[in-house]
């Protein structure tokens, strides 16, 4: 049976391995690249002890590399829509899934080594492509400290092996209840943009209760590390959210927000002692998860889009070995 | 293939069955000296091949040529002919046959169309045989 | 009643009792019960919606009665490798993976089955000109069934169940198509069921017969018993009570002068008035499929009564 799968897909299998060849030379190449780039900037500015900008001042790799990174957030979904949809819905649709069930072959092996093949090709697949970019983001990460952060988290670690089975768990149980392969290309595009889209803005942010820090806004808190900020803002005396401040701003506040004392500063003059104190009862929060969750929040949700993956099987289980086909 | 001394053909259209049709082929084979005695009868498998018949239908066949004593089955060899059918010497048929010929030309000239021969013939059978019994 | 010829236990390659599919609110079948001896070639035949594919799925395990019992090789039909191994199932729709070649299914067969003659299949189609190495969708219609047929005749099943394969085929390739399935017989050990419309068909190949009307068994048996046991008889208008009583009436036509009565003989018929002739297979399934139901006497009476 192995065999079988093999021989029916082996072309799409080659044109994957191209793929993925293809890529490789191309982040192994930039991301060299970047690296040596990265590691003497790292020694000039050492030297001349302005580290702390470099950030700000560097720029990795190029803007085409770097698109085509971003747009690895859609990889795993390839996978699932053009191996996964099709490969069940077309069997289906033309009959030739009855072919290995007229060579004795029952018809729970043939899916469990059709969904199985498929799924351990997409993982696979998933796994490969996040290795690349997470090595080749490495001095990216050390830099930006944004590995935490939506559109970042999503193509690196072991998330995008969840995405990889989800999608194609998700193409093959489309492909078992539609059979036909457009339509099942369709749905599971539409449900893998439509799932991630809700976990990344809905779930993720609550995997674990976020922390809230207050400061005084003369000693601002900046959390370690590569933290994931998910709200920030002043609050006055009375509690409320003081808007963001853009143009003329004292410590932050915004000119229409200052307290009474202030106003005399509010056109430029140095704020007065009375001032300072005003402002010293308004505080500002940040609201973040801090860095050293970031394994947990990839393990979290690498848990839900498998466990996702692995209910779509067994619905396409259910589908195609109870139906009286 | 090879060393087949006789070809059958099946009339699915004709009243007689299968394979009572297979069995006037090798009789008349054997009347005509087409076959032999010792010549090998296809196989079932021949047969069926050729004829898209069903193979009991060949076995039963040459089973009720074997019952009539005309063929003997050798087991893992074949089914051979072993006797003639009684009836009259070879040459007999072909002498027959022409000049049966000539009544029917003779017939047509005189306007007698195919069914009007056979109810000819068909009538002089009957007679004969009614001479038979009185 | 349906007369069912006793066959001895051991050699039925299909044995079902009462055995019926119910889908939602349509019945499929019902109340089917049939015996066909191994070594058989049978003829499943009746109109569309019969029954005949339900029943052929059935026997193949691919769906499960709602009510009856079958065994099929001496078992019962379950999704697993020992009984897939033992039937071979050749649907309507030819399941070959168009872009593969002859030669590719051959490695598939390999493979998949248990025993696997992949030798037998390129002799037959390279007897047949039909090439190996070209994929499978560019082939004919007819090609694509033999290279089918001797897929399914590869694996060497004991039982091959045919779903119309030769519905679509010119003559030629229907005659070589019966004659590679009677050949694979005459070889040993293989029972067929060939579901079909043509009656040609199947007196030339056929041995056995199933006849499906309504849903329901007509007729199950040898062709030659059911052909020696029916006959038309033909005579005058007149009183028909006592034949109907020793004998089964299958159809009944009457003019104001003369009485035509398609029979199943209990016995010799011995009524001077009647003349009777044999029938041939074309008749007896005509007549059977002419039944609008379950056959009973009160209505073929009525039918003649009428008029």
């Amino acid at each position: 049976m192995t065999w079988l799968v093999w021989r029916l897909h082996r072309t799409q299998l080659y044109i994957a391995a191209a793929l993925l060849a293809a890529l490789t030379i191309l982040l192994l190449v930039t991301g060299l690249q970047m690296a040596s780039q990265y590691h003497s900037a790292l020694a000039a500015c050492g030297a001349s002890h302005s580290c702390a900008t470099l950030a700000s001042t560097l720029f990795l790799g190029s803007h085409a590399v770097g698109f085509l990174v971003i747009m690895t957030l859609g990889v795993p979904a390839l996978f699932g829509l053009f191996w996964g949809a099709p490969l069940v819905a077309s069997e289906l649709e033309t009959g030739t899934s009855q072919f290995a069930w007229m060579q004795s072959v029952t018809r729970k092996r043939w899916l469990a080594v059709t969904a199985g093949e498929m799924l351990l090709a997409a993982a696979a697949w998933g796994g490969a492509v996040s290795a690349l970019v997470t090595w080749w983001s490495g001095p990216d990460n050390a830099l930006q400290l944004d590995q935490f952060k939506p559109g970042r988290f999503d193509i690196m670690g072991i998330v995008p092996v969840g995405y990889a089975l989800f999608a194609m768990a998700l193409g093959l149980c489309a492909g078992a209840l539609l059979r036909r392969s457009v339509p099942a290309l369709a749905v599971t595009l539409a449900g893998f943009i439509v799932v991630r889209a809700v976990v990344t803005i809905w779930l993720r942010p609550h995997y674990l209760s976020a922390i809230t820090v207050t400061y005084k806004l003369f000693s601002p808190f900046t959390p370690t590390g590569s933290y994931w900020q998910l709200a920030q803002g002043i609050r006055n005396p009375a509690g409320q959210l003081v808007p963001a401040a853009n143009g003329l701003a004292i410590d932050g506040i915004p000119v229409g927000s200052l307290p009474a004392a202030c106003a005399a500063a509010a056109d430029g003059v140095r704020p007065t002692a009375s001032c300072r104190q005003a402002l010293g009862a308004f505080h500002g929060f940040i609201t973040y998860q801090p860095a050293n969750r970031y394994w947990a929040f990839q393990g979290i949700e690498f848990g839900i889009f498998a466990a996702l993956a692995a209910l779509l099987i067994a619905v396409t289980a259910v589908v195609v070995l109870r139906r009286d086909v | 293939m090879g060393g087949q001394v006789i070809s059958f053909r099946v009339d699915g259209r004709s009243v007689a069955p299968p394979y009572l049709q297979i069995v006037q082929q090798v009789k008349q084979a054997l009347r005509m000296g087409v076959l032999d005695v010792g010549d090998k009868l296809p196989t079932v498998r021949e047969v069926v091949a050729a004829t898209a018949i069903n193979p009991n239908t060949v076995l039963k066949a040459y089973r009720d040529l074997e019952r009539d004593g005309l063929v003997e089955a050798r087991a893992g060899h074949g089914t051979f002919v072993r006797h003639r059918p009684p009836g009259p010497p070879p040459g007999t048929h072909s002498r027959l046959g022409r000049s049966l010929a000539r009544w029917v030309a003779e017939a047509r000239a005189a306007g007698l169309d195919d069914e009007s021969m056979e109810s000819l013939l068909r009538v002089a059978l009957r007679a004969e045989t009614e001479e038979e019994i009185a | 009643m349906i007369e069912v010829q006793a066959v001895p236990e051991a050699a039925a390659a299909i044995r079902t009792s009462g055995l019926g599919k119910r889908y939602r609110r349509v019945c499929a079948l019902s109340d089917c019960t049939i015996t066909v001896p191994e070594g058989r070639i049978s003829a499943l035949i009746g109109p569309n919606g019969a029954g005949k594919t339900t029943l052929l799925r059935l026997l193949a395990g691919l769906t499960r009665p709602t009510n009856g019992e079958l065994t099929v090789n001496g078992g019962i039909p379950r999704q697993e490798p020992a009984f897939l191994a033992s039937i071979g199932f050749l649907a309507q729709e030819i399941p070959l993976y168009r872009r593969l070649s002859a030669e590719d299914h051959i490695g598939a067969g390999a493979h998949l089955n248990p025993r696997w003659d992949g030798e037998s299949v390129r002799e037959r189609l390279t007897a047949l000109t039909i090439p190996l190495d070209r994929a499978v969708g560019t082939l004919s219609g007819g090609q694509r069934s033999q290279v089918a047929l001797a897929l399914t005749l590869a694996k060497r099943p004991r039982l091959l169940l045919l779903d119309e394969p030769v519905a679509a085929l010119d003559p030629l390739a229907r005659r070589n198509f019966l004659a590679i399935l009677a050949d694979a017989v005459a070889a040993g050990g293989l029972t067929v069921v060939l579901s079909s419309h043509l009656v040609a068909d199947a007196e030339r190949v056929c041995d056995h017969i199933i006849m499906l009307a309504a849903s329901r068994v007509q007729l199950c048996g040898d062709i030659e018993e059911l052909l020696a046991e029916h006959q038309l008889l033909v005579g005058p208008r007149k009183d028909t009570s006592a034949i109907e009583r020793d004998h089964r009436v299958v159809q009944v036509t009457r003019t104001p002068r003369q009485v035509t009565m398609f029979v199943r003989r209990c016995g010799p018929v011995i009524d001077p008035a009647f003349q009777a002739s044999d029938v041939s297979l074309e008749e007896v399934v005509l007549a059977y499929m002419g039944q609008d139901a379950p056959p009973a006497r009160a209505q073929l009476n009525s039918i003649g009564d009428n008029q």
